[in-house]
Protein backbone atom coordinates (compact mmCIF):
# COMPACT_ATOMS: atom_id res chain seq x y z
CA UNK A 1 0.00 0.00 0.00
CA UNK A 2 1.18 3.22 -1.05
CA UNK A 3 1.60 6.25 1.28
CA UNK A 4 -0.38 9.35 -0.15
CA UNK A 5 1.33 12.62 0.90
CA UNK A 6 -0.34 16.24 0.19
CA UNK A 7 1.42 18.60 -0.25
CA UNK A 8 -0.91 21.76 1.25
CA UNK A 9 -0.51 25.47 2.39
CA UNK A 10 -4.31 27.08 2.69
CA UNK A 11 -1.96 30.28 1.02
CA UNK A 12 -1.48 30.74 -2.43
CA UNK A 13 2.16 30.90 -4.50
CA UNK A 14 4.10 29.69 -1.28
CA UNK A 15 5.78 27.03 -3.23
CA UNK A 16 3.71 23.75 -2.80
CA UNK A 17 4.51 22.76 -6.67
CA UNK A 18 7.77 23.53 -6.16
CA UNK A 19 7.88 21.45 -3.11
CA UNK A 20 6.11 18.90 -4.92
CA UNK A 21 8.24 18.70 -7.84
CA UNK A 22 11.11 18.22 -6.05
CA UNK A 23 9.98 15.85 -2.95
CA UNK A 24 8.36 13.62 -5.68
CA UNK A 25 11.49 13.60 -7.82
CA UNK A 26 13.71 13.17 -4.45
CA UNK A 27 11.96 10.01 -3.53
CA UNK A 28 12.15 8.29 -6.76
CA UNK A 29 16.01 9.13 -7.13
CA UNK A 30 16.22 7.31 -3.50
CA UNK A 31 14.43 4.43 -5.35
CA UNK A 32 10.71 4.91 -4.27
CA UNK A 33 8.55 4.02 -6.73
CA UNK A 34 6.49 7.34 -6.77
CA UNK A 35 3.41 9.17 -8.70
CA UNK A 36 3.16 13.39 -8.41
CA UNK A 37 -1.01 14.41 -9.04
CA UNK A 38 -1.62 17.66 -9.91
CA UNK A 39 -4.93 18.88 -8.50
CA UNK A 40 -5.08 22.28 -9.71
CA UNK A 41 -7.51 21.72 -12.19
CA UNK A 42 -7.78 24.59 -14.25
CA UNK A 43 -4.37 25.84 -13.13
CA UNK A 44 -2.48 23.23 -13.58
CA UNK A 45 0.94 24.18 -13.76
CA UNK A 46 3.18 20.98 -12.35
CA UNK A 47 3.79 19.82 -15.82
CA UNK A 48 6.06 22.92 -16.56
CA UNK A 49 7.78 23.15 -13.56
CA UNK A 50 8.66 18.88 -14.18
CA UNK A 51 8.90 19.78 -17.68
CA UNK A 52 6.61 17.68 -19.14
CA UNK A 53 4.24 19.97 -20.50
CA UNK A 54 5.00 18.58 -24.00
CA UNK A 55 3.72 14.97 -23.40
CA UNK A 56 0.52 15.28 -22.04
CA UNK A 57 -1.88 13.96 -23.86
CA UNK A 58 -4.76 12.81 -21.23
CA UNK A 59 -5.68 14.33 -17.80
CA UNK A 60 -6.89 13.49 -13.94
CA UNK A 61 -10.30 14.52 -15.65
CA UNK A 62 -10.48 12.30 -18.99
CA UNK A 63 -9.35 9.65 -16.16
CA UNK A 64 -11.98 10.09 -14.18
CA UNK A 65 -15.08 10.13 -16.79
CA UNK A 66 -13.91 7.50 -18.43
CA UNK A 67 -12.26 9.03 -21.72
CA UNK A 68 -8.44 7.69 -21.19
CA UNK A 69 -7.17 4.97 -19.01
CA UNK A 70 -4.96 5.80 -15.99
CA UNK A 71 -2.07 4.21 -17.42
CA UNK A 72 -2.54 6.18 -20.86
CA UNK A 73 -2.78 10.11 -18.50
CA UNK A 74 0.50 9.29 -16.79
CA UNK A 75 3.38 10.38 -17.86
CA UNK A 76 6.83 8.80 -16.96
CA UNK A 77 10.00 11.06 -16.28
CA UNK A 78 12.74 10.42 -18.62
CA UNK A 79 15.57 11.49 -15.97
CA UNK A 80 14.57 9.90 -12.63
CA UNK A 81 13.56 6.23 -13.28
CA UNK A 82 10.18 5.22 -10.70
CA UNK A 83 8.81 8.72 -11.51
CA UNK A 84 5.48 9.41 -12.97
CA UNK A 85 3.27 12.75 -13.46
CA UNK A 86 -0.62 12.55 -13.45
CA UNK A 87 -1.32 16.12 -14.88
CA UNK A 88 -4.19 18.14 -14.33
CA UNK A 89 -6.81 19.56 -16.67
CA UNK A 90 -6.30 22.67 -17.78
CA UNK A 91 -9.60 23.22 -19.85
CA UNK A 92 -11.97 21.82 -17.45
CA UNK A 93 -13.70 23.43 -14.25
CA UNK A 94 -13.10 22.58 -10.88
CA UNK A 95 -15.90 20.45 -10.27
CA UNK A 96 -15.12 17.92 -12.59
CA UNK A 97 -12.96 15.97 -9.60
CA UNK A 98 -15.05 13.95 -7.93
CA UNK A 99 -14.25 12.63 -4.83
CA UNK A 100 -15.29 8.67 -6.07
CA UNK A 101 -13.22 8.94 -8.68
CA UNK A 102 -10.08 10.54 -6.98
CA UNK A 103 -10.66 7.17 -4.65
CA UNK A 104 -10.10 4.81 -7.53
CA UNK A 105 -7.78 6.64 -9.04
CA UNK A 106 -5.51 6.79 -5.27
CA UNK A 107 -6.54 3.08 -4.96
CA UNK A 108 -5.15 2.18 -7.91
CA UNK A 109 -1.96 3.96 -7.93
CA UNK A 110 -1.63 2.75 -4.62
CA UNK A 111 -1.45 -0.73 -5.55
CA UNK A 112 1.53 -0.23 -7.90
CA UNK A 113 3.47 2.72 -6.41
CA UNK A 114 5.16 3.61 -3.22
CA UNK A 115 4.28 6.54 -2.79
CA UNK A 116 1.54 9.29 -3.87
CA UNK A 117 2.46 12.70 -3.71
CA UNK A 118 -0.76 15.39 -4.15
CA UNK A 119 0.10 18.75 -5.05
CA UNK A 120 -2.84 20.61 -3.85
CA UNK A 121 -4.29 23.78 -4.99
CA UNK A 122 -4.26 27.31 -2.57
CA UNK A 123 -6.67 27.81 -0.79
CA UNK A 124 -9.07 25.90 2.10
CA UNK A 125 -12.21 25.21 -0.77
CA UNK A 126 -13.29 21.84 -2.89
CA UNK A 127 -10.33 21.68 -4.70
CA UNK A 128 -8.15 21.92 -1.70
CA UNK A 129 -10.37 19.16 0.94
CA UNK A 130 -10.00 17.24 -2.58
CA UNK A 131 -6.87 16.70 -2.66
CA UNK A 132 -5.65 16.28 1.35
CA UNK A 133 -8.83 13.77 2.03
CA UNK A 134 -7.11 10.63 0.97
CA UNK A 135 -3.73 11.98 2.96
CA UNK A 136 -1.75 9.54 5.20
CA UNK A 137 0.64 12.83 5.53
CA UNK A 138 0.68 16.39 4.80
CA UNK A 139 3.65 18.39 4.26
CA UNK A 140 2.22 21.98 5.11
CA UNK A 141 4.35 24.46 3.50
CA UNK A 142 4.48 27.68 5.15
CA UNK A 143 6.85 31.11 4.10
CA UNK A 144 8.23 33.31 6.70
CA UNK A 145 5.34 35.52 7.30
CA UNK A 146 2.15 36.01 9.30
CA UNK A 147 -0.59 35.40 6.78
CA UNK A 148 1.40 32.24 5.12
CA UNK A 149 1.41 30.63 8.86
CA UNK A 150 -1.97 31.59 9.96
CA UNK A 151 -3.21 29.70 6.75
CA UNK A 152 -0.79 26.56 7.50
CA UNK A 153 -2.66 26.73 10.99
CA UNK A 154 -5.69 27.04 9.65
CA UNK A 155 -5.35 24.17 7.02
CA UNK A 156 -3.86 21.66 10.12
CA UNK A 157 -7.45 22.86 11.77
CA UNK A 158 -8.87 21.41 8.20
CA UNK A 159 -6.95 17.81 8.44
CA UNK A 160 -7.51 17.35 11.87
CA UNK A 161 -11.17 17.43 11.19
CA UNK A 162 -12.24 16.73 7.48
CA UNK A 163 -9.98 14.62 6.35
CA UNK A 164 -11.04 10.58 5.74
CA UNK A 165 -8.97 9.43 8.57
CA UNK A 166 -10.48 12.38 10.68
CA UNK A 167 -14.14 11.17 9.63
CA UNK A 168 -12.89 7.22 10.32
CA UNK A 169 -11.45 8.24 13.55
CA UNK A 170 -8.29 6.81 12.59
CA UNK A 171 -4.68 7.32 13.57
CA UNK A 172 -4.33 11.13 12.28
CA UNK A 173 -2.57 12.23 9.73
CA UNK A 174 0.79 12.78 10.07
CA UNK A 175 2.30 16.19 9.73
CA UNK A 176 5.34 17.56 8.68
CA UNK A 177 5.84 21.38 8.71
CA UNK A 178 8.26 22.80 4.97
CA UNK A 179 9.65 26.29 5.69
CA UNK A 180 10.20 27.63 2.36
CA UNK A 181 11.56 30.73 0.84
CA UNK A 182 13.46 31.22 4.24
CA UNK A 183 15.51 35.06 3.70
CA UNK A 184 17.68 34.35 6.86
CA UNK A 185 19.08 38.08 6.43
CA UNK A 186 15.28 39.22 6.02
CA UNK A 187 14.58 37.34 9.09
CA UNK A 188 17.72 39.39 10.62
CA UNK A 189 16.22 42.51 9.73
CA UNK A 190 12.74 41.46 11.25
CA UNK A 191 11.28 41.87 8.16
CA UNK A 192 10.06 38.31 8.20
CA UNK A 193 9.26 35.60 10.99
CA UNK A 194 12.18 33.82 13.00
CA UNK A 195 11.73 29.95 12.11
CA UNK A 196 11.86 29.48 16.11
CA UNK A 197 8.37 31.34 16.03
CA UNK A 198 6.93 29.95 13.01
CA UNK A 199 7.30 26.73 14.97
CA UNK A 200 5.89 27.82 18.12
CA UNK A 201 2.68 28.80 16.71
CA UNK A 202 2.14 25.78 14.29
CA UNK A 203 3.58 23.10 16.85
CA UNK A 204 4.11 20.31 14.37
CA UNK A 205 7.42 18.64 13.69
CA UNK A 206 9.95 20.58 11.08
CA UNK A 207 10.45 18.46 8.02
CA UNK A 208 12.99 21.20 6.66
CA UNK A 209 13.77 25.16 5.88
CA UNK A 210 14.37 25.65 2.35
CA UNK A 211 15.80 29.27 1.35
CA UNK A 212 14.82 31.74 -1.01
CA UNK A 213 17.27 31.05 -3.92
CA UNK A 214 17.59 32.59 -7.09
CA UNK A 215 17.93 28.24 -9.02
CA UNK A 216 14.33 28.04 -8.04
CA UNK A 217 13.30 30.28 -10.77
CA UNK A 218 15.74 29.00 -13.44
CA UNK A 219 14.76 25.32 -12.27
CA UNK A 220 11.39 26.10 -13.05
CA UNK A 221 11.69 28.35 -16.08
CA UNK A 222 13.77 25.47 -17.83
CA UNK A 223 11.33 22.40 -16.48
CA UNK A 224 13.76 20.95 -13.85
CA UNK A 225 13.18 20.32 -10.45
CA UNK A 226 15.17 22.60 -8.53
CA UNK A 227 16.29 18.59 -6.41
CA UNK A 228 18.43 17.80 -9.35
CA UNK A 229 20.57 21.02 -9.08
CA UNK A 230 22.98 20.10 -6.57
CA UNK A 231 24.63 23.29 -6.83
CA UNK A 232 21.67 25.22 -5.23
CA UNK A 233 21.23 26.01 -1.83
CA UNK A 234 17.09 25.02 -2.35
CA UNK A 235 17.93 22.09 -4.21
CA UNK A 236 20.19 20.42 -1.44
CA UNK A 237 17.83 22.00 1.33
CA UNK A 238 15.01 19.47 -0.40
CA UNK A 239 17.78 16.70 -0.76
CA UNK A 240 18.02 16.91 3.02
CA UNK A 241 13.72 17.50 3.51
CA UNK A 242 13.18 13.89 1.73
CA UNK A 243 16.20 12.10 3.55
CA UNK A 244 14.35 13.56 6.46
CA UNK A 245 11.18 12.25 5.34
CA UNK A 246 12.49 8.80 5.12
CA UNK A 247 13.72 8.93 8.61
CA UNK A 248 17.42 10.37 8.22
CA UNK A 249 18.96 12.59 10.94
CA UNK A 250 19.82 15.74 8.99
CA UNK A 251 21.59 19.05 10.26
CA UNK A 252 19.62 22.12 9.60
CA UNK A 253 21.62 24.48 7.30
CA UNK A 254 20.79 27.99 5.44
CA UNK A 255 19.29 29.07 8.42
CA UNK A 256 21.48 32.14 9.15
CA UNK A 257 22.94 34.81 6.78
CA UNK A 258 26.38 33.35 5.17
CA UNK A 259 29.51 35.60 5.62
CA UNK A 260 31.21 36.30 2.91
CA UNK A 261 34.81 35.48 2.77
CA UNK A 262 37.16 38.57 2.01
CA UNK A 263 37.92 37.11 -1.15
CA UNK A 264 33.80 37.01 -2.00
CA UNK A 265 33.55 40.60 -0.66
CA UNK A 266 36.70 42.12 -2.61
CA UNK A 267 35.28 40.47 -5.82
CA UNK A 268 31.22 41.15 -5.45
CA UNK A 269 31.51 37.33 -6.51
CA UNK A 270 28.01 35.37 -6.45
CA UNK A 271 27.49 31.90 -6.26
CA UNK A 272 24.53 30.31 -6.56
CA UNK B 1 -46.70 -1.36 0.35
CA UNK B 2 -47.91 1.98 1.31
CA UNK B 3 -46.59 4.09 3.67
CA UNK B 4 -48.65 5.45 6.32
CA UNK B 5 -47.21 7.95 8.13
CA UNK B 6 -47.28 6.99 11.92
CA UNK B 7 -49.73 8.58 13.59
CA UNK B 8 -47.64 10.82 16.62
CA UNK B 9 -49.23 10.44 20.21
CA UNK B 10 -48.61 13.65 20.99
CA UNK B 11 -47.16 16.60 18.10
CA UNK B 12 -45.33 18.50 20.98
CA UNK B 13 -44.42 18.78 24.21
CA UNK B 14 -44.13 22.40 26.11
CA UNK B 15 -41.62 22.57 28.94
CA UNK B 16 -39.83 24.92 30.87
CA UNK B 17 -36.18 25.68 30.50
CA UNK B 18 -33.41 28.16 32.04
CA UNK B 19 -31.03 30.08 29.04
CA UNK B 20 -28.02 32.22 29.46
CA UNK B 21 -28.45 35.42 27.64
CA UNK B 22 -26.59 38.38 26.87
CA UNK B 23 -28.87 41.80 27.73
CA UNK B 24 -27.82 44.81 25.60
CA UNK B 25 -28.69 48.03 28.38
CA UNK B 26 -29.73 50.62 26.56
CA UNK B 27 -28.59 54.04 27.80
CA UNK B 28 -29.65 55.97 25.25
CA UNK B 29 -32.82 55.84 22.99
CA UNK B 30 -32.08 57.14 19.91
CA UNK B 31 -30.95 54.50 17.55
CA UNK B 32 -28.81 56.24 15.46
CA UNK B 33 -26.80 57.16 18.54
CA UNK B 34 -26.82 53.77 19.18
CA UNK B 35 -26.38 51.27 16.35
CA UNK B 36 -23.30 53.27 15.26
CA UNK B 37 -21.38 52.47 18.12
CA UNK B 38 -22.60 48.76 18.37
CA UNK B 39 -21.60 48.48 15.06
CA UNK B 40 -18.13 50.08 15.66
CA UNK B 41 -17.78 47.61 18.21
CA UNK B 42 -18.46 44.63 16.62
CA UNK B 43 -16.53 45.80 13.61
CA UNK B 44 -13.75 45.26 15.47
CA UNK B 45 -14.74 42.06 17.25
CA UNK B 46 -16.79 40.76 13.81
CA UNK B 47 -18.54 37.43 14.72
CA UNK B 48 -18.54 37.81 18.28
CA UNK B 49 -22.02 38.38 18.71
CA UNK B 50 -23.19 36.97 15.34
CA UNK B 51 -26.93 35.89 15.32
CA UNK B 52 -26.60 35.59 18.96
CA UNK B 53 -30.28 36.22 20.57
CA UNK B 54 -30.22 39.39 22.91
CA UNK B 55 -32.45 40.99 25.40
CA UNK B 56 -32.81 44.48 25.64
CA UNK B 57 -32.76 46.07 28.59
CA UNK B 58 -34.86 49.27 28.82
CA UNK B 59 -34.01 49.61 33.17
CA UNK B 60 -31.88 52.85 32.02
CA UNK B 61 -33.80 54.45 29.22
CA UNK B 62 -36.37 57.34 31.12
CA UNK B 63 -38.15 58.42 28.07
CA UNK B 64 -41.65 58.22 26.74
CA UNK B 65 -42.45 54.93 24.53
CA UNK B 66 -43.33 57.41 21.38
CA UNK B 67 -39.30 58.32 21.69
CA UNK B 68 -38.53 54.98 21.49
CA UNK B 69 -38.47 53.41 18.02
CA UNK B 70 -38.36 49.67 18.60
CA UNK B 71 -39.25 48.56 15.12
CA UNK B 72 -36.03 50.27 14.08
CA UNK B 73 -34.12 49.10 16.64
CA UNK B 74 -34.88 45.33 15.68
CA UNK B 75 -34.65 46.07 12.05
CA UNK B 76 -30.70 47.83 13.14
CA UNK B 77 -29.61 44.94 15.31
CA UNK B 78 -30.64 42.82 12.34
CA UNK B 79 -28.09 44.19 9.98
CA UNK B 80 -25.47 43.65 12.32
CA UNK B 81 -26.68 40.16 12.81
CA UNK B 82 -27.58 40.50 16.60
CA UNK B 83 -31.31 39.03 17.34
CA UNK B 84 -33.15 41.07 19.55
CA UNK B 85 -35.72 38.46 21.61
CA UNK B 86 -37.29 40.08 24.23
CA UNK B 87 -36.75 42.86 26.94
CA UNK B 88 -36.04 42.95 30.91
CA UNK B 89 -37.14 46.02 32.86
CA UNK B 90 -38.51 49.59 32.22
CA UNK B 91 -41.49 51.06 32.44
CA UNK B 92 -44.86 49.69 31.65
CA UNK B 93 -45.30 51.72 29.11
CA UNK B 94 -42.12 50.74 27.64
CA UNK B 95 -42.23 47.12 27.51
CA UNK B 96 -46.03 47.89 26.17
CA UNK B 97 -44.69 49.29 23.15
CA UNK B 98 -41.79 46.74 22.40
CA UNK B 99 -44.66 44.30 22.72
CA UNK B 100 -46.11 45.87 20.08
CA UNK B 101 -43.04 45.62 17.54
CA UNK B 102 -42.67 42.05 18.81
CA UNK B 103 -40.76 41.98 21.78
CA UNK B 104 -41.93 40.51 25.17
CA UNK B 105 -40.80 41.06 28.14
CA UNK B 106 -38.68 38.52 29.92
CA UNK B 107 -38.82 37.59 33.35
CA UNK B 108 -35.30 37.79 34.88
CA UNK B 109 -34.34 34.81 37.04
CA UNK B 110 -34.85 35.67 40.86
CA UNK B 111 -38.00 37.51 39.70
CA UNK B 112 -37.00 41.26 40.56
CA UNK B 113 -37.66 42.19 37.53
CA UNK B 114 -41.12 40.49 36.77
CA UNK B 115 -43.27 40.86 34.00
CA UNK B 116 -45.94 42.97 34.32
CA UNK B 117 -49.48 41.65 34.66
CA UNK B 118 -50.63 44.35 32.26
CA UNK B 119 -48.76 42.54 29.49
CA UNK B 120 -51.36 40.09 27.63
CA UNK B 121 -49.15 39.59 24.41
CA UNK B 122 -46.60 38.17 26.45
CA UNK B 123 -46.81 34.37 25.00
CA UNK B 124 -48.02 31.97 27.97
CA UNK B 125 -45.23 30.27 27.14
CA UNK B 126 -43.12 33.21 28.51
CA UNK B 127 -39.58 31.76 30.13
CA UNK B 128 -40.87 29.89 33.20
CA UNK B 129 -38.45 29.05 35.79
CA UNK B 130 -37.97 25.73 36.66
CA UNK B 131 -35.51 25.20 39.69
CA UNK B 132 -32.43 24.29 38.39
CA UNK B 133 -31.68 20.50 37.35
CA UNK B 134 -30.19 18.51 40.06
CA UNK B 135 -26.28 17.96 40.07
CA UNK B 136 -24.72 14.78 38.41
CA UNK B 137 -23.78 12.88 41.92
CA UNK B 138 -20.44 13.82 41.27
CA UNK B 139 -22.07 17.25 41.94
CA UNK B 140 -19.69 18.43 39.06
CA UNK B 141 -19.31 18.85 35.63
CA UNK B 142 -16.00 17.27 33.91
CA UNK B 143 -14.14 19.82 32.68
CA UNK B 144 -13.21 20.11 28.83
CA UNK B 145 -9.71 18.90 28.26
CA UNK B 146 -8.07 20.30 24.86
CA UNK B 147 -5.22 18.31 24.36
CA UNK B 148 -3.85 19.95 20.95
CA UNK B 149 -3.31 23.46 19.80
CA UNK B 150 -6.55 24.94 18.79
CA UNK B 151 -5.91 26.41 15.35
CA UNK B 152 -6.92 29.21 13.04
CA UNK B 153 -10.91 29.22 12.20
CA UNK B 154 -11.64 26.28 14.64
CA UNK B 155 -13.93 27.02 17.82
CA UNK B 156 -13.98 25.20 20.80
CA UNK B 157 -16.67 25.23 23.18
CA UNK B 158 -17.35 23.81 26.98
CA UNK B 159 -20.89 24.00 27.65
CA UNK B 160 -22.01 24.44 31.11
CA UNK B 161 -18.42 23.52 31.75
CA UNK B 162 -14.51 24.62 32.38
CA UNK B 163 -11.69 24.11 29.95
CA UNK B 164 -8.22 23.42 29.93
CA UNK B 165 -6.32 24.06 26.81
CA UNK B 166 -3.38 22.45 27.40
CA UNK B 167 -1.12 23.65 24.23
CA UNK B 168 -2.31 27.25 22.66
CA UNK B 169 -5.10 28.77 21.37
CA UNK B 170 -3.48 30.63 18.15
CA UNK B 171 -4.43 33.93 16.83
CA UNK B 172 -8.32 33.22 14.70
CA UNK B 173 -9.17 30.61 16.94
CA UNK B 174 -11.74 30.61 19.40
CA UNK B 175 -12.57 29.12 23.02
CA UNK B 176 -15.41 29.50 24.79
CA UNK B 177 -16.56 28.08 28.23
CA UNK B 178 -19.61 28.75 30.47
CA UNK B 179 -17.36 28.29 33.28
CA UNK B 180 -13.00 29.38 33.30
CA UNK B 181 -10.92 29.18 30.96
CA UNK B 182 -7.18 28.23 31.64
CA UNK B 183 -4.30 28.39 28.76
CA UNK B 184 -1.06 26.71 29.73
CA UNK B 185 0.57 27.63 26.46
CA UNK B 186 -0.09 31.15 24.76
CA UNK B 187 -3.44 32.34 24.68
CA UNK B 188 -3.19 34.69 20.85
CA UNK B 189 -7.34 34.16 20.01
CA UNK B 190 -10.43 34.71 21.53
CA UNK B 191 -11.49 33.39 25.10
CA UNK B 192 -14.98 34.03 25.74
CA UNK B 193 -15.40 32.60 29.62
CA UNK B 194 -18.71 32.80 31.65
CA UNK B 195 -21.61 32.27 29.54
CA UNK B 196 -23.90 34.80 29.48
CA UNK B 197 -24.06 35.29 33.14
CA UNK B 198 -21.50 33.86 35.09
CA UNK B 199 -20.08 37.02 36.79
CA UNK B 200 -17.36 35.10 38.78
CA UNK B 201 -15.40 33.28 35.94
CA UNK B 202 -11.87 33.98 35.01
CA UNK B 203 -9.63 33.21 32.28
CA UNK B 204 -6.06 32.45 32.76
CA UNK B 205 -3.19 32.02 30.45
CA UNK B 206 0.12 31.28 30.74
CA UNK B 207 1.34 33.74 27.61
CA UNK B 208 -1.32 36.25 27.34
CA UNK B 209 -1.88 37.65 24.63
CA UNK B 210 -4.79 37.66 22.89
CA UNK B 211 -7.17 38.85 20.27
CA UNK B 212 -10.44 39.32 22.14
CA UNK B 213 -11.34 38.35 25.59
CA UNK B 214 -14.97 38.46 27.46
CA UNK B 215 -16.46 37.23 30.64
CA UNK B 216 -20.32 36.83 30.97
CA UNK B 217 -21.04 39.07 27.79
CA UNK B 218 -18.11 42.16 29.04
CA UNK B 219 -15.38 42.13 26.49
CA UNK B 220 -12.61 43.85 25.40
CA UNK B 221 -11.09 43.38 21.90
CA UNK B 222 -6.98 44.02 21.88
CA UNK B 223 -7.00 47.88 21.53
CA UNK B 224 -8.91 47.71 24.88
CA UNK B 225 -6.33 45.90 26.79
CA UNK B 226 -4.71 48.88 28.09
CA UNK B 227 -2.07 48.18 30.52
CA UNK B 228 -2.46 44.09 30.41
CA UNK B 229 0.13 42.69 31.48
CA UNK B 230 0.84 40.99 27.69
CA UNK B 231 2.84 38.35 27.01
CA UNK B 232 2.96 37.00 30.49
CA UNK B 233 0.70 35.07 32.58
CA UNK B 234 -2.42 36.52 33.66
CA UNK B 235 -5.81 36.32 34.96
CA UNK B 236 -9.06 37.65 33.49
CA UNK B 237 -11.82 38.52 36.06
CA UNK B 238 -14.72 41.18 36.05
CA UNK B 239 -14.94 44.06 38.34
CA UNK B 240 -17.67 45.88 38.31
CA UNK B 241 -18.44 45.95 34.90
CA UNK B 242 -14.59 45.88 33.84
CA UNK B 243 -12.40 43.32 33.03
CA UNK B 244 -9.27 43.61 35.16
CA UNK B 245 -5.93 41.88 34.15
CA UNK B 246 -3.54 40.79 36.85
CA UNK B 247 -0.17 38.85 36.63
CA UNK B 248 0.10 35.67 38.07
CA UNK B 249 2.16 32.88 39.49
CA UNK B 250 5.88 33.76 39.96
N1 LIG C 1 12.78 28.69 -2.33
C1 LIG C 1 12.35 29.56 -3.26
N2 LIG C 1 13.13 30.62 -3.62
C2 LIG C 1 12.72 31.50 -4.53
N3 LIG C 1 11.52 31.45 -5.16
C3 LIG C 1 10.70 30.43 -4.85
C4 LIG C 1 11.06 29.45 -3.89
N4 LIG C 1 10.02 28.57 -3.78
C5 LIG C 1 9.07 28.98 -4.65
N5 LIG C 1 9.48 30.10 -5.30
C6 LIG C 1 8.73 30.84 -6.31
O1 LIG C 1 7.46 31.17 -5.80
C7 LIG C 1 6.47 31.12 -6.81
C8 LIG C 1 5.33 30.21 -6.39
O2 LIG C 1 5.81 28.88 -6.30
P1 LIG C 1 4.84 27.63 -6.54
O3 LIG C 1 4.17 27.72 -7.86
O4 LIG C 1 5.63 26.42 -6.23
O5 LIG C 1 3.80 27.92 -5.38
P2 LIG C 1 2.38 27.22 -5.14
O6 LIG C 1 2.20 27.22 -3.67
O7 LIG C 1 2.32 25.92 -5.85
O8 LIG C 1 1.41 28.26 -5.81
P3 LIG C 1 -0.17 28.04 -6.09
O9 LIG C 1 -0.83 28.29 -4.78
O10 LIG C 1 -0.49 29.09 -7.10
O11 LIG C 1 -0.34 26.64 -6.59
C9 LIG C 1 7.17 30.66 -8.07
O12 LIG C 1 7.47 31.78 -8.85
C10 LIG C 1 8.43 30.01 -7.54
O13 LIG C 1 9.47 30.10 -8.49
MG1 LIG D 1 0.80 25.18 -7.23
Amino acid sequence: MAQVVVITSGKGGVGKTTSSAAIATGLAQRGKKTVVIDFDVGLRNLDLIMGVERRVVFDIVNVIQGEAKLNQALIRDKRVENLAILPASQTRDKDALTKEGVQIIIEELSKEYDYVICDSPAGIEKGALLALYFADQAIVVTNPEVSSVRDSDRILGVLQSKSKRAEEKREPVKEHLLVTRYDPARVERGEMLKLEDIQEILAIPLLGVVPESESVLRASNTGTPVILDAESPAGLAYGDAVARFLGEERPHRFLEVEKKGLFKRLFGGRAA
Amino acid sequence: MSAEPQPRAEPFRLRGANFNLLVLRLLDARIDAVVPALGDQFKRAPGFLRFAPVVIGLGDLAVPPAEMDFVALVRELKALEIVAIGTTGGTPELRQAAIAAGLPPLRQSGGDEAAPSSAPAAPATAPVNPPPAPLAPSGLRPTMIVDQPVRAGQRVWAQGADMIVTSTVNAGAEVIADGNIHVYGALRGRAIAGGADNLGARIFAQNFDPELVSIAGFYAVREGLGKAPIGRATQVRLAGESLRFDPFGA
